[in-house]
């Protein structure tokens, strides 16, 4: 319990470190913006006490909030796909699997890994541009930002995934 | 208490999920300037509509209050109107000096402005009681009167409330009338029946007129003053005993809905009408 935990702490000091001096300077077309912190709930394994997932997703945005000066809108969004997805992963493994299966590309099949973690990448995206941008007028650049963040998160996560994988 | 307990312990989650999106929402709007500024526009907005309701609602309970200034202010240019037609038609040479008068003469009379508490329109003998009365300085034998006309005399008065003999009451309530600009006159008198029509009576045979002629209070009953409108001539028909024109007239006054009213306080009429009671005294005790 306390060696997963500590892993989790690594995770989340790596992914928040990544995000805050990396990928929050990238822009890419002045519109996507890589959000790869979001990998750190996709990954949350089968079983994980659902409370404790909400605290780290809403700790890790406040985080990500606080060195980014988006208070709340991180924050926001994490919590709820840190709702989502225990719901979201019990769609995609069967029954049979392990209580506390790992979300991985090697234990789930790359279609399945890839289409929860596009569901929760996409779900995140959304949620954040809607509060940081806060008005649906400019509907054009929230479609850019929020699919196109989606899309680099989701190539970044493959990439992650990969990495692990070998 | 169980079950919550039970429901809390297995939804806990989502209890904890909404405690967090609270606080996130929380620090959103707290630390964010252009989202708390829209959030507090658009609370403005809401507030806005609630605020615009409200007023509309007072404004539709202070329209009481509106009408009665209303009736009050119509009575009074109704008058005025009656007397510069009247004034306009004598043509007089200095007419600064006939406005001066009129002002003058207008401004003898007080309006106690009352509501109409109590009213029947269904019986032989109708009467109204409105709310005001000895102590808002109503007294008895006076002309009340609304917006659109004559409504009837004071009767019997209390501290706060007065009983008022309307048009609309056959036994008792004879008003001396003359029809605007040709200055005939006779008696108001209803007979029952329908509450928007009344009849003149004693009209002289040689009186000219015509149908659709105004009728008007005449100033000779000590009650009211000259020119309250009553109403319309519809029809003219002969008295039983053929003396006279006994004219239908149509009641500019609607007696089903009558609301706001004026009590009409001149204290040269009571003067007046105090001077003919003691004539009429001294004619009485006089030694045949």
């Amino acid at each position: 319990m306390a060696v997963e935990t500590l892993r989790r702490l690594a995770v989340f000091l790596a992914l928040m470190l990544a995000q805050v001096l990396v990928f929050n300077h990238i822009r890419l077309f002045g519109y996507a913006m890589p959000l790869l912190y979001v990998y750190f709930v996709i990954t949350t394994r089968r079983g994980y006490p659902r409370w404790a997932t909400l605290l780290w997703s809403f700790c890790l945005g406040l985080v990500i909030d606080i060195f980014s000066n988006t208070p709340g809108a991180a924050a926001a969004s994490m919590t709820l796909v840190g709702l989502l997805q225990p719901y979201l992963l019990e769609l995609f493994v069967s029954r049979e699997a392990a209580a506390n299966l790992k979300v991985s590309a090697s234990s789930m099949g790359w279609i399945k890994f890839l289409t929860l973690a596009a569901m929760l990448t996409l779900v995140h995206c959304m949620a954040f541009f809607s509060l940081e941008m806060f008005t649906f007028v400019d509907w054009l650049t929230w479609t850019f930002c929020a699919l196109g963040s989606a899309l680099l998160t989701l190539i970044l996560v493959l990439g992650l995934e990969c990495v692990r994988k070998s | 208490m169980r079950n919550l307990l039970a429901f809390l312990a297995k939804y806990h989650h989502w209890l904890l999920f909404v405690v967090l999106e609270v606080v996130s929402v929380v620090l959103l709007f707290q630390y964010n300037s252009y989202q708390g500024s829209v959030w507090f526009s658009s609370a403005n907005y809401v507030a806005g509509h609630v605020y615009e309701a409200d007023a509309s609602v007072r404004q539709f309970f202070s329209l009481t209050r509106v009408n009665k200034e209303l009736a009050e202010r119509n009575f009074y240019l109704e008058r005025q109107v009656t007397q510069l037609r009247r004034l306009y038609g004598e043509l007089t040479a200095d007419t600064t000096v006939q406005q001066r008068q009129e002002l003058e003469f207008l401004s003898r009379f007080e309006l106690i402005p009352a509501k109409v508490v109590s009213n029947s329109v269904d019986r032989p003998e109708n009467l109204i009681t409105i709310d005001k009365g000895k102590a808002d300085g109503v007294e008895r034998d006076m002309g009340v009167a609304c917006g659109n006309g004559i409504v009837g005399v004071t009767y019997m008065v209390s501290d706060h409330y007065t009983v008022v003999i309307p048009v609309l009451n056959a036994s008792s309530s004879r008003i001396s009338c003359s029809i605007r600009g040709r200055g005939y006159f006779g008696y108001l008198r209803w007979d029952g029946g329908d509450p928007a029509v009344a009849y003149l009576e004693d009209v002289p045979r040689h009186a000219r007129f015509k149908r659709g002629d105004w009728v008007e209070t005449s100033g000779f009953s000590a009650i009211f003053p000259q020119g309250v409108l009553v109403g319309k001539i519809e029809t003219i028909y002969n008295s039983a005993d053929g003396l006279s024109y006994r004219l239908k007239v149509r009641l500019s006054t609607d007696f089903a809905c009558l609301r706001d009213v004026c009590v009409i306080s001149d204290k040269s009429i009571a003067e007046r009408s105090r001077l003919l009671n003691q004539v009429r005294d001294s004619l009485t005790m006089k030694p045949e």
